[in-house]
């Protein structure tokens, strides 16, 4: 770590910030070493990110103090904090996907020609040493739209040092990455703290945290909960700080008795990986994990099997009965579900209520005579949904668009056990979700395999797959490399098949 | 999804404030009851625009064509609904032999004897001349192309012109009887024919002519044979120069196609329009800006080229029947100048329209649909629902009531003139529904927020009339206007998303 005696690169002092009727953040402080890696975790609410938008001057606090070098800073716009060298790093990358990687890079500060025309030479030349100093190796002429997601953040991060940000706010970098990527990622993180920029990185991955971090800074309902040092960072530790209580079973897997078949994929072609036939079957109370890189093709299968993509070819079976795979209204017919891995634009219509959303995929079947909504029923369903699931709402007509990522996400779900499926497919089913919500979700999904649902979940987190699933797919470029069964699950074996090696004998 | 938003208050305050401002203002005119049942009639027929614009907007989609819609459904209701006046009898002419005095008509025609008086009427003076009929014969008649075809030779008592060569004659008959009957005490004249005519029936006419100069045309009420004869009574007034010595022509009225089936018909087309637009937007996944546009200059072009550019109306035909559901009203009353004041149909058609759209909109799995959709369309394929079919309905909805609206437009101006009947509707209609709270982003909107915005365009024009102000600034005002409203709403958005951001932090996640 860098030099202590000389004062911190970023100090927070007392911050507070109201909204109105409710406080976001109450008497918060942070400090951040020159060279440091400083984890910022609690869960959804908790007040990280309305803290990461004062200091990059989205908001305004209330009260409180920014210091700078020890010097009370005024931050009070991006620019401001920019000029301060605070960069934020969005979850949502803020690319322009049609424009190179250059040009996204100095975008709004393109250095000019004489009448005003863009020295493309210029940019160009110094992209490409930016690229250098992160190792991304792609030409500043490439469109960022056709690179993947991961390569996309670094071209974030080299924007950001192109402003020569000296404090760099990563808020959940990783939520898209593959596990290359992720590693790519923190490989990039190090080499910036040995040059000395500080960073503040918000996860819910708290694997990553432990591997990465120098110094835990951990929010609970808007307050400063406790710090942990270097050695102090454990997964125990951390869980404790933010939810306030001790989560004694985390994956609470009882045993339970596995049924007939339910699912049958017999050779089913998805149109994005169209050489590789999957074959499958998940049974009755079975949980099976689908584990895999981003962009092995797990959700195209997911997808297909939902009947959202068309199959090339290939049957699907529930309980022996062949499903019509034309739309999802036919598979939703056979007894599939879908929660869908991007929740705000798949799952939810977030202008729409809690009681809408339940209730949409179920609306025709309620329907009374003539097509007209059936109100009772409607509340009555979400009513029990959102007690079912503990979902937290003022009331069924709020908004989706207000709730928690977790509460969300309880909706999708009980829009789909309303419908009481045979077969719940669940894609990244607790990705941006806090630890609270991720547990109940567990423990629902543990619930609906006993009364006798297949389910078929795909996950990118390791610890999940390992704790959830009686038996794992492994996928890799768009094919099944490998099926394992509970008591054959590692995290190597998975990764082995994962990555493309052969499975070890 | 609530029955009223509470977006629609701040437009009702406005159109509220707009009437008391002229009510102040302009008292004498604008509280006139004729001004007042104008602008409801105008907010009727407008309104009905905007809310099949509405379903559109809220599936995100967007139609350019209603107003050239409005001037299709219009020009095919006034071809389809024409009305020809034809002589019964009427035989073409196939050629005119001056110099023998005689008409050659086409085939074996057995209805002349001679004495027969006839009209003829034609030829390249056109000229009317009545004639009589002296000798008939079957005649075989050379054409031009050297056929042999069957024909009539008909020999007239008058010297024929060389000028005379093509035209139609008509079978006159001769009065037997004449009754002017009694106006005053509503007793309507009656004639009678001197040959029977069964197939004479109401809405018929009679056209009366003066052996020497002279010519009524007359509506019948009804006919009857009798004896060889037809007594007919007449519903308009017999002239008082009309004498026993006139002949009549018994005229049939053909209408192209009953009120019903025409309707139907207009109808149909705009079903089919708007499975058309539906169709090209889903399936072949072309814009809608890009469809409706084209629509907007295919629909007009067909309009023009329909009715050869020339102005459609319906005269005085259907002025009792369905012309009334456009111009008639429900009368309320005199006022103290006498004027009738009273609520036009149009009106309750637009509530009619309003209440089912409104029941649709929110009532039903397709109006909720259409709102999901709006918002977010994956979302909705996610859950199941058939998106496609859910927009094409709305497309269908919105030409569907552009055609109901160019037809009500079409009888209430008698008149339709296809190339410039409908220019810019869409966008009064668009602009309405936006007024009223509908986001071009989809989802967002009601039925009465519509209704309301189109009456405060209608006002607008209205004011824009009694104030004095130059018509030339009619666009600025609406466009300012509009403008302020989509500002104003935009504030009102940001503060709700204020609260809600506050509610959401009032409770915290699990």
């Amino acid at each position: 770590m860098s030099d202590q005696s000389i004062a911190p690169v970023l100090e927070v002092r007392h911050i507070c910030k109201r909204f109105p009727g409710v406080r976001a953040l109450h008497d918060v402080g942070l400090t951040l070493a020159r060279g440091e890696v400083l984890a910022l975790i609690g869960e959804n609410g908790a007040g990280k990110s309305t803290l990461m938008k004062i200091l990059a001057g989205v908001q305004s606090a209330d009260s409180g103090q920014i210091l700078i070098d020890g010097r009370p800073v005024v931050i009070d716009s991006v620019h401001k904090a920019l000029r301060q060298g605070v960069a934020l790093i969005h979850q949502e990358l803020n690319l322009a996907g049609n424009l190179d990687v250059a040009a996204n890079i100095f975008l709004g500060r393109e250095p000019l020609l004489r009448l005003g025309l863009i020295d493309t030479a210029t940019i160009h030349c110094q992209a490409s040493g930016f690229l250098d100093k992160i190792g991304l190796d792609v030409a500043p002429t490439t469109l960022v739209g056709d690179l993947p997601i991961g390569q996309q953040q670094m071209v974030e991060i080299a924007k950001a040092l192109s402003v020569n940000a000296r404090v760099l706010i990563m808020d959940e970098p990783t939520s898209s990455l593959s596990a290359k990527e992720t590693d790519a990622l923190f490989r990039v993180v190090r080499e910036l703290r040995s040059s000395g920029v500080s960073v503040i990185y918000i996860s819910h991955r708290l694997g990553e945290v432990k591997e990465l971090a120098d110094r835990v800074s951990v929010l609970r309902d808007g307050e400063n909960a406790g710090d942990l040092s270097r050695d102090q960072i454990d997964h125990d530790a951390m869980v404790r700080l933010m939810v306030g209580r001790e989560i004694s079973q985390f994956y609470a897997r009882r045993p339970h008795k596995i049924g007939d078949i339910v699912l049958e994929v017999d050779r089913l072609v998805t149109p994005a990986w169209p050489q590789h036939p999957l074959s499958f079957g998940v049974r009755a109370g079975q949980i099976v994990g689908v584990a895999g890189l981003v962009g092995a093709g797990r959700t195209e299968m997911v997808r297909t099997l939902f009947g959202i993509d068309q199959p090339l070819a290939g049957t699907v079976r529930v309980k022996g009965q062949t499903v019509d795979m034309k739309n999802s209204l036919a598979t939703i017919r056979s007894g599939l579900a879908l929660v869908p891995e991007d929740r705000k634009q798949h799952g939810l219509v977030l202008e729409m209520s809690v009681r809408e959303n339940t209730s949409l995929a179920g609306l025709r079947q309620n329907a009374l005579l003539g097509g007209f909504l059936n109100r009772a029923e409607e509340t009555r369903l979400t009513q029990s949904m959102v007690q079912r699931l503990s979902t937290k709402t003022p009331s069924l007509d709020q908004v989706a668009h207000c709730l928690s990522g977790g509460n969300q996400q309880k909706v999708v779900l009980g829009k789909w056990l309303s419908l009481a499926p045979q077969v719940l497919l669940l894609d990244e089913p607790t990705r941006g979700i806090d630890v609270g919500a991720k547990e109940e979700i567990y423990r629902l999904m543990e619930e609906l395999a006993e009364q006798g649902v297949a389910i078929l979940f795909v996950s990118s987190e390791m610890e999940e797959i390992l704790g959830m699933s009686d038996r794992v797919l492994v996928m890799h470029e768009g094919r099944i490399s490998g099926e394992l069964d509970r008591d054959e699950l590692s995290e190597e074996g998975i990764m082995q098949l994962a990555t493309g090696r052969p499975q070890a004998a | 999804m609530r029955w009223i938003n509470p977006k629609i208050i701040g437009i009702l305050l406005l159109l509220i404030g707009l009437w008391v401002f002229l009510a102040i203002a302009v008292p004498e005119t604008f509280l006139k009851g004729g001004n007042l049942e104008n602008l409801m009639r105008r907010t009727a027929l407008y309104g009905i625009l905007g809310i099949g614009v509405a379903f559109v907007i809220i599936t995100a989609g967007i139609d350019l064509s209603i107003g050239s819609i409005v001037c299709l459904s219009a020009s095919i209701l006034a071809l389809l609904l024409q009305v020809r006046y034809e002589p019964f009898d009427m035989q073409p002419v196939l050629a005119v032999q001056a110099s023998q005095q005689t008409i050659v008509l086409p085939g074996h025609v057995e209805t002349f004897a001679a004495g027969q008086k006839i009209r003829y009427q034609g030829g390249r003076r056109a000229r009317n001349a009545m004639l009589i009929v002296t000798h008939v014969a079957p005649v075989t008649f050379t054409t031009h192309q050297n056929d042999q075809v069957a024909a009539t030779a008909l020999k007239v008592d008058k010297p024929l012109s060389r000028d005379d060569n093509t035209g139609f004659i008509a079978k006159l008959s001769t009065l037997t009887a004449l009754d002017r009957g009694d106006p005053a005490a509503g007793i309507a004249p009656t004639l009678t024919l001197a040959a029977a005519h069964p197939n004479l029936a109401a809405r018929d006419k009679l056209v009366l002519l003066d052996p020497a100069a002279g010519r009524q045309d007359l509506v019948i009420d009804a006919a009857e044979v009798r004896d060889a004869q037809t007594v007919v009574r007449l519903r308009d007034e017999l002239g008082s120069n009309v004498s026993q010595q006139w002949l009549a022509i018994p005229v049939e009225r053909r209408q192209r196609m009953s009120v019903l089936m025409a309707i139907a018909a207009v109808l149909l087309i705009g079903l089919i329009l708007g499975l058309v637009h539906g169709l090209l937007i889903t399936k072949v996944e072309l814009q809608p800006f890009v469809v409706t546009l084209c629509g907007l200059l295919v629909y007009r072009g067909v309009a023009r080229w329909l009715t050869n550019d020339q102005v459609q109306g319906f005269k005085t035909e259907y002025a009792d029947s369905i012309q009334r559901l456009a111009v008639g009203k429900l009368s309320l009353g005199f006022t103290s100048h006498g004027e009738v004041i009273g609520i036009p149909y149009p009106f309750f058609i637009l509530i009619i329209t309003g209440v089912l759209a409104s029941i649709f909109l929110n009532k039903t799995i397709w109006g909720r649909y259409m709102q999901a959709v709006g918002h977010n369309e994956a979302a909705a394929r996610y859950s199941g629902i058939h998106t496609h079919w859910v927009k094409i309905v709305a497309y269908v909805i919105c030409a569907v009531l552009a055609c109901v609206g160019g037809m009500l437009f079409a009888l209430s101006n008698n008149s339709v003139s296809p190339s410039a009947f409908g220019n810019f509707f869409e966008l009064y209609a668009i602009a309405a529904a936006v007024l009223g709270g509908c986001s071009l982003r989809g989802g967002e909107g009601g039925i009465l927020g519509v209704i309301i915005g189109t009456a405060v365009m209608q006002t607008l024009k209205n004011s824009i009339l009694l104030l004095g102000i130059s018509d030339t600034l009619e666009f600025v005002i609406v466009g300012l206007v509009l403008l302020g409203g989509v500002i104003a709403d935009q504030y009102i958005k940001r503060a709700i998303d204020r609260r809600r951001l506050a509610t959401r932090r009032v409770h915290p996640p699990a």
